[in-house]
């Protein structure tokens, strides 16, 4: 009896979209792991933990989490790409070039990273678990839809605790064929064509927006995602280092380098006569 | 509100070598996090062997530069002679004092050769003019940490004038590349007894 | 108050300061057409006086002194400045970026406020030293459809001006078509 109340009086969210059976199984028997976690001895932890932790209301912050990034996510006719920058900031200082934003949740699911870099590994490689004991449990691969209602419903159970996540998740099934979502710590998910997330965001979207097509050829889109992103690492101070570039097929993942900005931004300048703003020599002044 | 000193982001250094000075600077002009302009040298040309180099706030960075262009114009024509280094410290530790209650937010440093023998001079200013002098180095700007790290390894008494450019230009191109507020290229000035040489380096762009 | 109302959604936010420059502000209403103003007639004085024009680069350094000594009075104009001119003698277009902290910068292309994060990287794809006018319209189409899809708000569109040798003259924008692609 209780478990066919559970199955009819599922929260209206889950009425929005076609889960099967199983997935929806999935979104109800996430544990709470609400009680795993050390709280500090203090009257408000997610104040506490946000005077102590926010560098952007309080500069002189004792604790201070990297920062900044750009990544972008875009579908088209061959698959998704995905593009992220390297760079972690703790206020002005450079803490690591050299950071992988983009998260291999198993062979078929990526997942980028933004906002708490600590946060971003930890739930994406939660949620890589969720997904390989959904196909333990069900003997099929989850779809990308269910795999990321579960963080968000994940995220959402923790809100106003301090988390700090803007990710993507991006995958390719037989079902939904490329399919790309959005999630954030607020609990906002959203599916969609194209996503940029980070402090560079805008200028990614600049680039991004101007040539983005369905019917981009690979070659034209993997140009493309690493332009957006050389784009924000030029122009956002919290963006740099290297491009890391997926494609993303229903096959699974395929990883197209980890490519230093600074080489690409030479050639694309010197060749293509972009980035007219740069000096290169005395003349110019 | 972030610090006046930190809005726009830049850095500066200068260094003492055997009969020669270096001083260097990035070229970013930032709003916080946006990067402006790629084109906004920060050291300044006050006579054949007079050289000032200003970070912090750009708008006191220009308006305090022209000052002293004024001020030093006005010094030349008065004594009919170049001005000296060590008298432009002064007059730049004055000038900064005169605004003690309501500062430029600029840290400089000078750099240059004395007019009769021909020693190095460097000092640097916090931003009411206390002057530090020095036998080795001064830094400046938002990379500040990262260069003492930089200059404290690589500097060593008597380079050479083509020693003290790679070390002055390594120490300054690695500590821009530790700190978000600055690089995006950057100038540097060679100055001996004879001859100064100025050099644009190709900095990363990110 | 004023509320949230937008008054009047073709306001000229330019003013001409010599045959060949022009002055485009953003900023505290108030503040931005007093000042542009008192630069034009500052400006116009100079050329009746001197029976010849400024050049934009000494403008550019005129209107930042004037903001920057203005920075530290009592009341300080808050005010965001694009100038745009053509050097009546070198025939040498030029275009200085000024913010209300009187911060300069000769630049190719600027933008102010939130159209500096999502143009300038379109424009740092896109531009090139050597551009004709119709390009540099159609590159302006660009970001004014980037700024469409993307902007939270809407900003009514915008007014085009092109300064070339021949002097400055308003410049039709195609803005009819309010095709945002769903992204």
């Amino acid at each position: 009896m209780d478990s066919l109340v559970a199955r009819y009086s599922r929260p209206a969210y889950q009425d929005n979209e076609v889960f099967s059976e199983e997935e929806q199984r999935d979104l109800i028997e996430t544990p709470s792991l609400s009680l795993k976690f050390a709280m500090p001895p203090v009257a408000h932890p997610s104040a506490w933990l946000r005077a102590a932790t926010d560098d952007r209301s309080n500069p002189s912050c004792p604790i201070k989490i990297a920062h900044g990034t750009t990544t972008l996510a875009f579908r088209f006719q061959h698959g998704i790409i995905v593009a992220t920058d390297s760079r972690a900031t703790a206020g002005n200082w450079i803490a690591s070039q050299t950071v992988k934003k983009v998260i291999e949740i198993n062979s078929e699911l990526l997942g980028t990273m933004a906002g708490g870099a600590a946060d971003c590994q930890y739930w994406l490689a939660w949620l890589g678990m969720q997904c390989r004991l959904h196909e333990l449990r069900h003997k099929r691969r989850i779809s990308v839809a269910a795999a990321s209602k579960i963080l968000a419903n994940l995220v959402y159970a923790y809100k106003g605790m301090g988390l700090s996540m803007g990710t993507m998740c991006a995958g390719v099934t037989k079902e939904e064929g490329p399919a790309l979502y959005y999630i954030d710590s607020d609990g906002t998910r959203l599916a969609g064509d194209l996503f940029c997330v980070g402090s560079g965001q805008t200028f990614a979207y600049g680039v991004l927006d101007a040539e983005y097509r369905y019917d981009l050829t690979t070659e034209e889109a993997l140009d493309l995602g690493s332009r957006s992103i050389l784009a924000a690492t030029h122009r956002d101070a919290y963006s740099g280092g290297f491009i890391n570039l997926y494609h993303v097929k229903e096959s699974g993942w395929v990883k197209h380098g980890f490519t230093d900005t600074n080489p690409v931004f030479w050639k694309t300048k010197l060749e293509k006569g972009e980035f007219s703003n740069v000096t290169s020599d005395f003349s110019e002044d | 509100m972030p610090s006046p000193f930190s809005i726009n982001g830049g850095a500066c250094v200068a260094m003492v070598g055997k009969d020669c000075v270096a001083i260097a600077c990035d070229l970013r002009l930032g709003l916080q996090a946006l990067t402006v302009s790629n084109n906004f040298p920060k050291i300044f040309q006050y006579g054949d062997h007079v050289f000032l180099g200003l970070t912090g706030l750009a708008t006191d960075v220009t308006t305090v530069s022209d000052l002293f262009r004024y001020k030093v114009n006005m010094y030349r024509l008065r004594e009919e002679r170049h001005i000296a280094p060590r008298t432009f410290a002064n007059l730049v530790s004055s000038s900064l004092y005169e605004r003690r209650f309501g500062p430029w937010f600029v840290s400089p440093v000078v750099a240059g050769l004395e007019p009769k023998t021909g020693k190095p001079f460097i000092c640097g200013f916090d931003s009411i003019g206390c002057i530090d002098f020095a036998k080795d180095f001064i830094v400046s700007g938002t990379a500040t940490d990262q260069l003492f790290g930089m200059c404290e390894s690589l500097w060593e008494p008597d380079l050479g004038p083509d020693e003290l450019f790679e070390t002055i230009s390594q120490a300054l191109l690695n500590a821009v590349d530790r700190d978000a507020l600055s690089g995006w290229g950057a100038h540097v000035y060679i100055i001996e007894k004879d001859k100064v040489t100025k050099r644009l380096l190709k900095g990363r762009q990110d | 108050m004023r509320g949230p109302t937008i008054l009047k959604a073709t306001d000229d936010k330019t003013r001409q300061l010599n045959d060949h420059t022009l002055l485009a502000f953003s900023g505290e209403p108030g503040d931005t057409v007093q000042f542009a103003e008192y630069i034009q007639a500052n400006s116009q004085l100079y050329s009746m006086r001197n029976e010849s024009e400024l050049s934009p680069s000494a403008l550019a350094h005129f209107v930042r002194g004037e903001l920057a000594s203005s920075l530290r009075s009592r009341n300080p104009y808050s005010v965001n400045l694009l100038l745009g001119g053509v050097d009546p003698i070198t025939n040498k277009p030029s275009l200085y970026w000024l913010d209300y902290l009187a911060s300069l910068a000769k630049v190719p292309y600027a933008a102010h406020g939130y159209a500096q994060y999502y143009c300038l990287s379109l424009l740092d794809k896109h531009h090139n030293p050597n551009i004709s006018l119709e390009e540099g319209l159609r590159l302006l189409k660009l970001c004014s459809d980037e700024l469409k899809r993307r902007l939270p708000i809407d900003f009514k569109g915008l007014a085009v001006k092109a300064v070339t040798k021949d002097g400055i003259k308003a410049m039709p924008f195609d803005e009819d078509d309010k095709v945002v692609r769903d992204t």
